[in-house]
């Protein structure tokens, strides 16, 4: 890492621990796929929103809500190649591992990963590349959001990304990009804070060297 | 099921349900005081008088070219495939969205915030055809339940307690809920995420249309934006044409205030960026459709008015109803037709018409606490002023206040009445500085406070016998006395002029002066407020004088502000402006002219609190000099909102007599918590307020003008 990138990490960790992101560091992807997995297998298991005929429920959730038996990893935006290292991790945990048909899973799953193209420091915020239907449903249909993000892809504030998301926004094709700074909130009731309404319950960050 | 006030006597009504309901009164009272001082917190890390400045030139400048923007926009977003539509009115817009979802055979409707969409009643139109519309937004769904409109722009349920949202929610679901907030998120999460699934149309808003990129951008925290416009085949924006920006760099500008004046966030949650009809994965043809109709309704109309054409800067934040004392008492079912707060008086005007603008258009109390912080920086108490001076041109006036017209128009006229007023009140006053018996129009309501009565000799009528012999001047200054100096408080000038003069100041009163105007102009009355802002400018020889002095801070800030415009190209304009450039408040003169200091004063240690009047503190910008001047001639004890109305303003008073008392009830709470044994203010219009209230409530606070405690303690 160079020493300009250090200060903007700090900012970027400082900011996006504000919003309640959850923040940390890989030495290499192998590591953060592995910290993936363990994301899955330490949270509560995924409710159900909606029926899903034929799917094997396990027992109620606090909100009396059925949950799923088999926890789900989605991770459409990865290489084939690191899918294959996620998916082998899974199933040594009895996971299943998904990178398409998410549509089938819209009731809830418990982990979507995707690839942070860049970041702002300024507000914690990382900027994700969703044109991919199945990546933005990997980001806004999981329980826990994992964001993978290369230190160097950190940038100041709004104004020195402005350039990069012209860029995005103006190839020949349709586009849509996700701005996503901490998980789902709303504060709709009394201006009480609550985490998780339509979206993440919780957002990882796993900052990668490079 | 969208109410506005249909006359002031229903309004009053209306009013005083809101004021008893207790629950909303202590939500938005703490609302009120938590947002103050985190929006506060999270504009420290960006300059946010110059983010405002630049998102009102680059708003100005898009809404001179909004023609030339759509068709750009139109041209990028349908070379990736979206479909771009144009409405005239909100029917139109209406029409254009009902056409689309009978096309594509939809049956149920899921739909994220939009404000624009309540503005053309989408919903109601929707249901015409029997399509079945859920909001997702958590806020517009709690409402939706229960039929009724927002109260405000962003957190559009906060009149609501948990307790009724748990009723609402148990009767939406047929199941019991208990009042756990963080539980009632999660019902919604269940309820509205079949609601996603099921859906084959999704409605949006976009805060943003991008016209180099064809690109809209939707600004959410909840994650209901994405859903809305992804799961369903078909996603329709419904976008106010005041929405086109030329490129990204206006938006993201913008990102930097939005948030955090809507809602004190550095960035929403989420920022959804949509350029164009990406695949999708459920429909069968794998194909989207993104319907962006956009809409005038009024709105090029606005960009051509040379004054009304900055309301299209509006970014709907609703941090206008945030800081307003008359919404942190009312809610926003009162303070708004639709759209909510100090926009919304101005909106209700343009968009739905005079019918609903009329009653709300009264209650503006003109403190400027919305103008203060306005993301786009909108005069807005001056807007709504200027929509009373449209209503009387085209409506006309009620008889009371064309008489009042008429004798202000003429000096010597309401001079004579004023003298005759002083010994008609005689019988009332019993001797006092109070009125004691107060005749039958103002008693009840108007009883709050203790109304004062006229001195018994003017200060234009001892102006002769005090005038100071200053020997060897080193500055001339002339006083503007305003009427309740000059004609109930003198005693106020009198101490400035001793002040002065005991600081080598020679002090000069022209006696051709009169009201400043500012009454006239709040209650609509144009052309008498410009005929008088033309008598001041003749009657002071500008150039005479190092400064125009004032004590009352309403007709300093008037006097600056207003008096180059309402003047406009007049042959007088010329001779307002220099009188205008000339006037200065007392204390930015005392402080920062003459350098009165510590050592200029004796410090008997009296515990002082300071009021900051409106006009003052956010007309003018003068925040320090009174301060430092207390601490100069006693101990200052700083008391809670100092900066916050004190619900005076003018005829504000009498017109909304409940929302005035309740007002500086508030404020004498937090100088009676101070606990000093003297209130100083710097304006005659607040000391009869705050004095008055003191006085009826039996408070030991004494209430004067910082000239009097400064005058008192000369070394």
């Amino acid at each position: 890492m160079t020493e300009s990138t250090q200060p903007l990490v700090d900012a970027f960790k400082e900011k996006a621990a504000l919003v309640a992101a959850q923040v940390s560091e890989a030495a290499d992807l192998k590591e953060a796929l592995h910290r993936v997995v363990q994301i899955c297998e330490e949270k509560a298991p995924c409710e159900l929103l909606a029926p899903e005929p034929g799917t094997k429920s396990g027992p109620l959730s606090e909100n009396k809500l059925p949950t799923r038996a088999q926890r789900i990893i989605a991770a459409p935006g990865l290489s084939a190649e690191d899918f294959a290292v996620l998916e082998k991790a899974c199933e040594a945990k009895g996971f299943l591992c998904i990178r398409g048909g998410l549509r089938n899973y819209l009731a809830g799953f418990d982990v979507g990963l995707a690839w942070a193209d860049f970041a702002v420091a300024a507000s914690g915020t990382c900027a994700v590349p969703t044109t991919d239907e199945e990546v933005r449903l990997a980001t806004m249909i999981c329980e826990s959001s994992v964001l993978l993000l290369r230190k160097s892809a950190i940038k100041p504030d709004l104004a020195s990304i402005a350039q990069r998301l012209r860029e995005m926004q103006t190839t020949d094709n349709p586009e849509y990009t996700t701005f996503i700074t901490g998980p789902s909130r709303t504060a709709d009731i009394e201006r009480v804070l609550a985490i998780g309404v339509h979206g993440p319950l919780e957002l990882h960050v796993i900052l990668l060297e490079g | 099921m969208h109410n506005a006030p249909k006359n002031l006597s229903s309004y009053h009504k209306a009013l005083h349900e809101s004021l008893e309901n207790a629950f909303l009164r202590k939500a938005l009272d703490k609302f009120a005081v938590d947002y103050r001082a985190s929006r506060a917190n999270i504009f420290k890390d960006v300059p946010e008088r110059e983010l405002i400045a630049q998102i009102a030139a680059a708003k100005d400048r898009s809404c001179k070219r909004m023609d030339e923007l759509f068709q750009q926009f139109k041209k990028e977003a349908e070379k990736r495939g979206a479909k771009v539509h144009f409405a005239q009115t909100a029917a139109e817009a209406n029409e254009i969205i009902a056409r689309i979802a009978q096309e594509n055979k939809v049956k149920k409707i899921i739909k994220s915030k939009s404000m624009t969409a309540e503005e053309t009643l989408l919903n109601h139109r929707l249901e015409q055809d029997g399509l079945d519309v859920t909001e997702t937004d958590l806020g517009e769904w709690i409402i939706q339940i229960r039929n009724e409109p927002p109260s405000h722009m962003v957190m559009p349920a906060i009149h609501l307690s948990r307790d009724e949202v748990a009723e609402d929610f148990s009767r939406a679901t047929k199941e019991k809920h208990g009042n756990d907030i963080g539980k009632l998120v999660k019902v919604a999460r269940r309820e509205l995420r079949r609601k996603f699934i099921e859906a084959d149309m999704g409605i949006s808003g976009a805060n943003f249309a991008i016209a180099e990129t064809g690109t809209i951008a939707i600004v959410t925290n909840e994650g209901n934006g994405r859903l809305v416009s992804t799961l369903p085949k078909v996603h329709v924006a419904l976008i106010g044409i005041d929405k086109l920006t030329p490129t990204l760099e206006e938006a993201l500008t913008a990102l930097l205030v939005l948030p955090r004046n809507a809602t004190s966030q550095r960035l929403t949650s989420y920022v959804t960026w949509i350029g164009g009809a990406t695949a999708v994965t459920g429909a069968e043809d794998g194909k989207k459709e993104v319907h962006f109709v956009f809409l005038d309704n009024g709105r090029s109309g606005l960009a051509k008015d040379p004054l009304f054409s900055q309301v299209l800067r509006c970014v709907r934040c609703g941090a206008c109803a945030n800081v307003c004392p008359v919404y942190r008492l009312v809610g926003g079912h009162k303070m708004g037709y639709i759209y909510i707060g100090a926009i919304g008086i101005i909106l209700s005007y343009f968009f739905f018409g005079r019918d609903k603008a009329r009653v709300l258009a009264q209650n503006c109390v003109g403190c400027g606490a919305c103008s203060d912080i306005c993301a786009g920086g909108i005069d807005l108490p001056r807007l709504i002023c200027e929509i009373r001076a449209r209503l009387n041109d085209e409506e006309g006036v009620s008889t009371e206040i064309s008489l009042l017209s008429s004798v202000m128009k003429s000096r010597t006229l309401f001079h004579t009445l004023l003298k005759f007023a002083k010994f008609a009140q005689r019988p009332l006053t019993g001797g006092t500085p109070f009125i004691r018996h107060l005749p039958q129009m103002f008693s009840g309501e108007h009883g709050f406070k203790a109304l004062p009565a006229l001195a018994p000799a003017s200060f234009r009528e001892r102006w002769e016998t005090i005038r100071p012999n200053v020997p060897n001047p080193q500055r001339r200054v002339a006083l503007f006395a305003g009427c309740a100096q000059d004609f109930i408080y003198p005693e106020q000038l009198v101490a400035a002029v001793r002040l002065l003069a005991a600081h080598n100041v020679d002090v000069d009163f022209p006696l051709e002066q009169s009201c400043c105007g500012l009454p006239l102009e709040a209650m609509g009355q144009r052309a008498v407020a410009a005929d008088l802002a033309r008598q001041n400018a003749k009657a002071f020889d500008s150039v005479r004088y190092d400064a125009i002095l004032t004590l009352c801070a309403s007709c300093a800030s008037h006097i600056r502000h207003a008096y180059p415009s309402i003047l406009g190209t007049d042959s007088d304009a010329f001779r307002a402006r220099s009188f205008s450039e000339k006037t200065t408040d007392f204390s930015s003169f005392v402080h920062d002219v003459l350098g009165l200091d510590a050592g200029h004063f004796v410090n008997k240690g009296q515990k002082v609190c300071y009021h900051a009047s409106c006009h003052l503190c956010r007309g003018l910008g003068v925040r320090d000099a009174p301060r430092a001047l207390i601490r100069a001639s006693a101990e200052y004890v700083p008391a809670a909102e100092e900066e916050l109305c004190c619900g005076f303003g003018g005829s504000y008073s009498v017109k909304f007599p409940e929302i005035s008392a309740q007002l500086l009830d508030k404020k004498l709470e937090h100088y009676a918590a101070a606990g000093a044994s003297r209130l100083v203010v710097d304006c005659p219009g607040c000391v009869m307020q705050l004095r008055g209230g003191a006085t009826k409530k039996g408070m030991t606070l004494t209430v004067t003008h910082l000239a009097e405690l400064l005058a008192e303690n000369i070394k």
